[in-house]
């Protein structure tokens, strides 16, 4: 397509990109019914509807990665009717996606990363490396990202590694940008810096679907909302004319009173003490990610564990449960019983359970069912004499199905047919159905729809009012702050403050979690 | 909207039966057969279809059991030889037949725990670890034969590998008891679901308390043991351990288990899969003799099918988003 008459079609269509009457049937569900969006030039189009209202799969058929296409209904781009039946089909017609998940080649660098498929080319047909780290330079500092060019992408923190996938969608120069749930990785600096990278595009008439549950990016950023709902299309609003709870109203199909749901448990005797635990950094020698950390916990309290993205949080989780092993020091007791030499196994069978922050790494087994999901860690519920009972197999994963409000036709139906809350209610249903007496959650609510949101912190508040301590690590203050009764901060690995009750608030937080002591 | 429903349900047939594709190609290439050459159908050609397919499918079995787990193991081929001159070799110095049948196996056992332990602990990936193995008892077998087979063997060890009960070859009979031992133990035990849940997601199980190093070393040792007692059962029935009879076959083996619906990538996969891809492979080679198709043919036959059986399997994935 020439230029100029892309121009020439920019000024007639009043839309750059419209999905018109779209519906994707499954062989079971219909994921689309009828959804119509539009979205005009330059324009900031927040989408937002629980997991399982139908995001991913409108973000698949745009992006021309729903690989057998068998949708109803029209896109056009620019007023042109478009199929696009692979990702290349996407790209040629400007659209840019980033996925909540990060896809980069972690050996290769960082520039290679931002034009791979693009490489500058010199003039004998070989790639011009010093113009790659030069230009890569450009879009890095867009993006508010301070690495070499030349770095390998493995040695990037996950924050650092998104906001390079957002720098090689931009690279790539789109009139449309796809992005769905670009913050969930970021903290609080970063995530205002990627709004004003997309504040700066808008300004050069480039236009963005922004998929997000956080409301507050929305009503920064976006001109206007569409909401979906199971599937549908439930209304389009100015961002200036709706309110945060109207959103969540909509999204949800009824409204949310609370939305921490949290009752106070009566918080017992002390349960579980951690002393000097020490974990040594992955990459840097003769440094501790975990730094002689000590505290305690008691029956039916819910400790929060804040910080920023690796302060240690996740590692010393890892520490305690013994999924990592190598290198920790540090004694633990569960109930007055020392358990820091038991086997991840013992631990789990001590009655600790660890949902944690990665599920689709390490939280279920994406090919298998619910019912084999949510037996998983309590095997020996449901094996006599090395026998599987199926019969009570069954029943257990039909209990917690059912208590935990799974949205799944049944428990044979597999993991991956379900939305991310669902799936981390099952997560969660596993650990339930062990005996538990400690309960880790890390990053509980992840990539989680409002709805879902309340539900598990609800689980979480039962959990503690039978007596279970639980130890919560969050990236989202509000949450944090709204089910915790005691909150560590921890900052470098070192335990910086412990703060309770009334006192709390976001910058009171941050600020512990900030401080960096002089070495 | 007729043409609608028509294609569901040939859409639910082809996720709900895993080895739909190679279930067809079976009938089609028995008929084909049978139609061209009645002998295909006859008692001796049946019975001897049934045995050739035993020794694929005993180790097949163990196989499918490793594949599940995401693993491979290529050494198959070589443990089967060794464990029959091994176990030759012990019943020629007037061993009992339980002593050189014990011994061979234990030949398996040993190089299973080492291909186990190599795997899991040292962390090498199985492809390389099994084929260094697969060289390894390869040499084992020509620095110990000299490259000439071990006979004559004992009566007792002739008649194990070609008795039958009721007509039916001894082999046979013990590839049906394993495949049913085989088939309940990976459905209805502890065992087997944690076979399942290693090869679904490895960091998931070991979060979950599951002991993922020793299951996944168990898996090789089955390999390796299962191999020796094919091995074994086959020089009974030649009357001689030959050097090269276990060529080829830990690749006949492991075509078989993924022609099966058996995945490479692990976590999902059934013996009776297996059942039908062993017998493929043999129906393939008895229906090439039968209609005196020339036997080069057959290795690119067998491609084709390879190919197409897990080009189903990789569409049904991306399908139905399973695994």
């Amino acid at each position: 397509m020439e230029l100029g008459n892309e121009m020439n079609t920019q000024n007639n269509t009043e839309y750059l990109l419209e999905l018109d009457h779209i519906t994707r049937r499954f062989i079971a569900v219909t994921a689309l019914k009828d959804v119509c969006l539009k979205l005009r030039h330059g324009e900031v189009l927040a989408v937002c509807g629980e997991n399982g209202a139908g995001k991913s799969t409108l973000m698949k058929i745009l992006s021309g990665s729903d690989s057998f296409g068998n949708y109803e209904g029209t896109i056009r781009v620019n007023g042109q009717p478009m199929r696009f039946r692979s990702t290349k089909d996407a790209e040629n017609a400007g659209i840019e996606m980033i996925y909540q998940e990060i896809s980069l080649h972690l050996d290769l660098t960082v520039a290679e990363n931002l034009f791979m498929g693009a490489l500058p080319m010199t003039k004998w047909r070989t790639i011009d490396w010093r113009r790659m780290n030069r230009e890569a330079k450009d879009y890095l500092q867009m993006v508010g990202l301070q690495v070499d060019p030349r770095q390998k992408v493995k040695t990037l923190s996950t924050s650092q590694q998104q906001l390079l996938s957002i720098a090689r969608a931009i690279a790539k120069k789109p009139k449309i940008l796809v992005l769905d749930e670009p913050t969930s990785a970021l903290t609080q600096t970063e995530t205002e810096n990627l709004l004003r990278v997309i504040r700066d595009l808008k300004a050069k008439q480039v236009s963005c679907l922004y998929i997000s549950h956080k409301m507050d990016e929305i009503f920064q950023i976006a001109d206007r909302v569409t909401v979906l709902r199971d599937g549908e299309h439930i209304a389009d609003y100015p961002t200036s004319e709706v309110t945060p709870e109207k959103l969540v109203e909509d999204m949800v199909g009824r409204k949310i009173e609370v939305l921490y749901p949290k009752q106070q448990a009566v918080i017992g005797e002390e349960i579980l003490r951690v002393e000097n635990m020490c974990v040594p950094h992955p990459y840097m020698k003769d440094r501790n990610i975990v730094d002689d950390v000590s505290f305690s916990l008691r029956r039916g309290e819910i400790l929060g564990i804040a910080g920023l993205v690796g302060a240690g949080r996740s590692e010393l989780l890892n520490a305690i449960f013994k999924a990592q092993e190598e290198g920790v020091s540090g004694k633990v007791w569960l109930e007055g019983k020392r358990i820091d030499k038991l086997s991840l196994r013992g631990i789990k069978e001590a009655g600790i359970g660890y949902l944690t922050e990665d599920r689709k790494r390490n939280g279920f087994i994406a090919g298998a069912t619910i019912r084999e999901n949510t037996v998983l860690a309590s095997l020996d519920k449901i094996v006599h004499g090395g026998l599987i009972n199926h019969r009570a197999e069954k029943q257990y994963a039909n209990d917690y199905f059912q208590k935990l409000s799974v949205k799944a036709p049944d428990i044979e139906t597999p993991m991956i047919h379900l939305s991310g809350g669902n799936q981390q209610k099952v997560v969660l249903a596993k650990w339930m159905m062990t005996d538990l007496k400690v309960m880790f959650f890390d990053e509980p609510t992840r990539g989680i729809d409002v709805g879902a949101k309340t539900e598990i912190y609800r689980l979480i508040s039962d959990m503690a009012n039978q007596g279970i301590g639980i130890i919560m690590v969050s990236s989202e203050m509000p949450e944090l702050i709204a089910m915790c009764d005691r909150f560590l901060v921890l900052s470098n690995g070192k335990f910086r403050a412990e703060l309770t009750g009334e006192n709390v608030s976001q910058e009171k937080i941050m600020k512990a979690a900030t401080l960096v002591e002089e070495n | 909207m007729n043409n609608n429903v028509k294609k569901s349900k040939l859409s639910q047939l082809l996720q709900r039966f895993d080895q739909l594709g190679i279930v067809l190609v079976l009938i089609v290439l028995m008929v084909a057969v049978g139609f061209k050459n009645s002998v295909f159908f006859s008692r001796d050609n049946i019975i001897n279809v049934l045995r050739s397919t035993s020794y694929v499918f005993i180790i097949g079995i163990a196989i499918t059991y490793v594949l599940i787990t995401g693993g491979l193991d290529l050494s198959v081929g070589s443990v089967m030889a060794m464990a029959g001159i091994i176990s030759a070799m012990t019943a020629q110095t007037g061993a009992s037949l339980l002593i050189s049948i014990l011994i061979g196996l234990l030949f398996g056992f040993v190089v299973g725990l080492i291909n186990g332990i190599l795997v899991v602990k040292l962390n090498i990936p199985a492809l390389i670890v099994t084929l260094g193995m697969m060289y390894i008892v390869d040499g084992l077998v020509l620095i110990v034969t000299k490259g000439s087979p071990v006979y004559p063997l004992p009566e007792s060890f002739k008649a194990l590998g070609q008795g039958s009960v009721l007509g039916i070859p001894n082999i046979v009979l013990i590839a049906l008891a394993l495949a049913l031992i085989g088939a309940f133990v990976l459905r209805n035990t502890r065992y087997g679901r944690c076979v399942y849940s290693i090869g679904g997601n490895r960091e998931t199980a070991r979060l979950a308390g599951i002991n993922v190093n020793l299951t996944q070393m168990s898996v090789y040792v089955l390999a390796s043991v299962s191999a020796s007692l094919a091995g074994i059962l086959m020089a009974g029935r030649l009357n001689s351990a030959q050097p090269s009879a276990g060529n080829g076959y830990e690749l006949t083996v492991v075509a078989a288990v993924i022609i099966g619906g058996t995945s490479m990538f692990g976590g999902s996969g059934s013996i009776f899969g297996t059942l039908l891809g062993a017998l493929l492979m043999t129906v393939i080679e008895n229906a090439l003799l039968l209609m005196k198709i020339s036997a080069y043919w057959q290795s690119l036959i067998v491609g084709i099918i390879i190919i197409f059986a897990v080009g189903l399997d990789q569409y049904r994935r991306k399908k139905y988003g399973i695994g």
